[in-house]
């Protein structure tokens, strides 16, 4: 298992050198020159020169072999894809041009406010979905299981931001039930408040889609001849859901729960815009569209560690709630 | 079976929390504190506080109440009128003009912040100006506003530029020669070369002043940390979506104004003149980046003044552009004000099919129907432009006729024939660049497309975002590209800078447009030093640039705002951002305004 452990993480390293060298081609290499925007309208080209070279951005692009070869290490290392790995990996992101923050205090207070949006959304929308998919598969063909199947589909054709759009216009705007919008500076129970509509309509609006696919994992699962023999031994219809079925079917429930578990920290893009909640959502949009390199390249690295530590969290899991899985 | 019960009380507990909202949940008051609170929304978040590096509208809407500069505008005066703010008076200017003398206003006080000894704001001093300006020139701050307000004109500082990209640490002690305090209230600016529009600039918030200790404790996170001589201060994190700004204690004794435009004071915004100002405690900001919360929420009365989303507009504005009834008998109040800005389609110079066939310019600016334009993306908020000096500018021609910006057909077909000569034959397919990738965009590059489609033109539309936008016009790779301009300062020379051929790219000029008549007058003009004696220089210029049509001109943008009646004193500067001073919010909504929340 430590093996296995070690084995994947030394996988991660080239995939994260990979990413990061498709983040730099994309946006450095190909992309705008970020000086521009930094230097301001009046700016003439020897200001945006010397900008340029404050900045670091007239270093060259990549590293110059003939200068290995003539012995001159500093030179060799002194270019901007070095700089840019060497400030990746080591988590050194800097400053938003931008914003004129650090990074790194970006993220801090930007991803409280994301997950305290996410997280709960998450949790109350898997447990919903499961235990709506799983009377489905108990109460399979009858009314509840047919109408049940029909308002998924009717949930999964209304778009998301159609949901946000009129759930604030009336639950909020026209009915008062709920704040328009907002966030405390504080963390504390007025948090609640403020969230409960983006987190309602968050868990609304991934409800059809999560029992559409759960029901037909779970239902999956009580074809199988294992549940038969269960039911024909006499064991009670609930021990047969939760004691056998929900335990077979949490490969593909894992599955589809740890991968979603990066985003929850990329926050919701569009409930933060809708409610004001000063989250990550916008962040990486905001900052692909002015050309904020920093945060594009912190955002991008990021998530992506995150999303691999969760794949492997997956792998991990499936030899934990499924014995037949062997970690080699 | 256990992860399943925790993880299903967990839910359960949330779900409960959540859904009790409703049975709770009562909407805030506006009133019942006892304070007079302002509650004004933005629209984007702010990029920082640092008052040498402020260049975007919404960090100056908030920093403007914080920070003072040595001059302002007269809030209530049409034509903009400088007067002084932080200086005693206006500066004494010496007869060659490259030396002035500004005194700074006596008992002026920054804010109390612990950078001070003791906590207590101390007084201005012109020293404090002079640290500012070298942190606006220091390339380690990258303030985006150097190269338009000093850049090449103080003798001296672009040589401490220079030094402060050398070393590792900028000594602020270190002199430049054309910035001198001979004493704590006088401030001495000597120029390499007469400045005629500087006294603009010294109204501009990024002059505005920064005091040694707050720079000493803070160092770069001044950003985060405004500490000014106006009179609201920073209660917060501005940051997050929701601040406050409240009153600055140590604010001097200062007095509404007592002068207005006939127009403005005939909408009683001279009631208060003579008494001192700020009249409101706290201003409670949010930041609302989507219109539909931000429509909501001033309906429901949560915010006092905003601007009319477009897909509210027609619902709230009559077809004979009047506040519908029923929202004026709610209280609210609309103003309609034009502002000084312009709004183009820009032809490349150097470009040969558009920059070197004037007919064919001129032609497509015939065929373009600008009050469809105008209905269709900007609800009737705009006016057919005579010329690049738009209305609020002196120099601005009420009764000024462009023969090209009128809807004619037939003349724009007569005049592509006598383009398609000049080009030898039928014109190629041509490319308009659209800065932006959205719905709206889109809408209005296809809405050009089909324009000159009518006329007999075929356009390629390219939508990118803004960095790559502005990484083509640098290198001058557009054909034809749609861009617009806002005014810096009231005076024509800030629109007419951008025919100016030595500024053509990576320059403001981004149409690359050159004429040697046009650029001597150019020059001419702004070596006078009265802006009246430059106005008729200004015209003869403008009758070239209508002539040779580098732009295809779209609008002239008429801002519609609505406030709710309990905001009083309240009326849009485009050239002033601390305005809140002069703001005062009376009591509560009116019980019809709360019907929605």
């Amino acid at each position: 298992m430590l093996a296995y452990f070690i084995r994947r993480i030394a996988y991660l390293i080239p995939i994260l050198v990979g990413i990061s060298l498709i983040t730099f081609f994309l946006f450095r290499v190909v992309g705008a020159d970020p000086v521009d925007r930094v230097a301001g309208r009046y700016a003439t080209e020897e200001q945006k020169a010397e900008l340029r070279r404050q900045l670091g951005f007239d270093r060259p692009l990549w590293p110059r072999p003939g200068r290995l070869l003539a012995g001159d290490f500093p030179g060799f290392a002194r270019n901007q894809l070095f700089s840019h790995l060497y400030s990746t990996f080591t988590f050194r992101f800097g400053r938003s041009e931008q914003y004129r923050r650090t990074i790194s205090e970006m993220i801090r207070t930007g991803a409280g406010p994301s997950l305290s949006l996410t997280v709960p959304a998450f949790i109350i929308g898997l447990f919903l979905q499961i235990t709506i998919a799983m009377l489905c598969a108990f109460k399979q063909g009858r009314l509840f299981d047919r109408t049940v199947v029909v308002l998924s589909v009717f949930g999964i054709s209304v778009p998301y931001l159609a949901l946000i759009i009129f759930g604030q216009a009336y639950l909020a705007g026209r009915w008062g039930l709920f704040p328009i919008y907002g966030y405390p500076e504080k963390f504390g129970f007025p948090v609640v408040v403020y969230l409960a509509l983006p987190v309602l309509l968050g868990v609304a609006a991934g409800l059809g889609s999560g029992v559409r696919f759960y029901r037909t994992v779970i239902l999956d699962e009580t074809r199988a001849d294992y549940v038969r023999t269960a039911r024909a031994k006499g064991v009670g219809e609930g021990r047969v859901m939760f004691g056998h079925v929900l335990k077979n079917a949490l490969i593909p429930i894992v599955t589809q729960v740890v991968v979603v578990i990066p985003f929850l920290f990329l926050g919701s893009l569009l409930l933060e815009r809708f409610f004001a909640i000063p989250g990550l959502g916008f962040m990486l949009v905001d900052a692909v569209a002015s050309s904020d390199w920093p945060v594009i390249n912190a955002l991008t690295f990021v998530s992506s560690v995150i999303y691999l530590g969760a794949l492997l969290l997956t792998d991990l899991l499936y030899a934990l709630v499924d014995p037949r899985v062997t970690l080699k | 079976m256990k992860i399943w019960l925790t993880l299903g009380v967990l839910a359960a507990v949330l779900l409960g929390l959540f859904l009790s909202v409703p049975f709770y949940y009562r909407p805030e008051g506006t009133g019942g504190t006892g304070e007079m609170v302002r509650r004004a929304a933005l629209t984007a978040k702010i990029r920082g506080l640092d008052p040498q590096d402020i260049g975007d509208t919404t960090s100056s809407a908030v920093a403007g109440q914080i920070f003072e500069t040595l001059y302002t505008y007269a809030y209530l005066e049409r034509p903009y009128r400088l007067i002084p703010q932080l200086a005693e008076g206006m500066p004494e200017i010496s007869a060659d003009g490259k030396k002035y003398t500004i005194k700074i206003r006596p008992g002026v006080y920054f804010a109390d912040d612990p950078a001070f000894p003791g906590g207590r704001g101390r007084e201005l001093t012109a020293g404090d100006f002079i640290l500012a300006w070298k942190r606006m020139a220091d390339i380690n701050n990258r303030s985006t506003n150097y190269s338009a307000i000093f850049a090449g004109y103080v003798e001296g500082l672009d040589e401490f530029r220079e030094y402060s990209a050398r070393v590792d640490e900028v000594d602020y002690e270190r002199p430049v020669a054309g910035l001198r305090a001979p004493d704590p209230r006088t401030l001495e600016i000597t120029l390499t070369r007469p400045h005629n529009f500087l006294l603009y600039w010294l109204a501009h918030l990024p002059t505005a002043p920064v005091a040694r200790e707050v720079l000493e404790r803070y160092g770069r996170d001044l950003v985060n940390h405004p500490v000014g001589t106006g009179p609201f201060k920073l209660a917060g994190n501005f940051r997050s979506n929701r601040f406050s700004l409240v009153r600055n204690k140590n604010f001097r004794r200062e007095f509404y104004p007592d002068r207005a435009a006939a127009e403005l004071a005939e909408r009683g915004l001279l009631e208060d003149a003579g008494r001192p100002i700020p009249f409101i405690d706290r201003i409670e900001w949010t930041i609302i980046e989507e219109s539909q919360p931000y429509w909501l929420a001033f309906l429901a009365g949560k915010i006092d003044s905003a601007g009319i989303p477009k897909d509210s507009f027609d619902g709230v504005i009559t077809p004979a552009r009047a506040l519908s009834p029923e929202l004026a008998a709610r209280g609210v109040r609309l103003i309609k004000a034009e502002d000084p800005s312009i709004f183009y389609y820009g032809f490349n110079m150097d470009d040969p099919v558009v920059g070197k066939n004037r007919p064919l310019r001129q032609a497509m600016s015939l065929a373009f129907d600008r009050e469809t334009y105008i209905e269709t993306f900007l609800n009737g908020r705009g006016r057919i432009p005579a010329g690049p000096i738009p209305p609020m500018i002196p120099g601005f021609r009420e009764d000024r006729v462009n023969p090209y910006t009128r809807y004619d057909p037939a003349r724009a077909r007569a005049l592509l024939a006598e383009a398609e000569e000049i080009a030898g034959g039928e014109i190629p397919v041509l490319k308009l660049a659209m800065p932006g990738t959205d719905t709206e965009v889109r809408q209005q590059g296809e809405f050009f497309r089909i324009q000159m489609r009518r006329l007999g033109l075929e356009v390629e539309v390219d939508y990118m975002t803004w960095p790559k936008f502005q990484d083509a016009a640098k290198t001058r790779s557009h054909q034809i590209f749609a861009l617009g301009w806002l005014a810096d300062y009231p005076d024509a020379q800030n629109f007419l800078l951008l025919f100016y051929g030595p500024n053509r790219s990576p320059g403001p000029n981004t149409s690359n447009y050159q004429n040697p008549e046009f650029d001597a007058l150019y020059e001419r003009a702004i070596a006078i030093p009265e802006p009246e004696g430059r106005i008729p220089l200004y015209h003869r210029m403008e009758d070239i640039v209508i002539e040779d049509c580098p732009w295809l001109l779209t609008t002239y943008r008429v801002v519609y705002a609505l406030y709710h009646d309990r905001l009083k004193n309240y009326y849009p500067n485009d050239f002033l951002s601390g305005t809140m001073k002069f703001q005062k919010v009376g009591s509560d909504l009116p019980n019809s305004l709360k019907l929605n929340n």
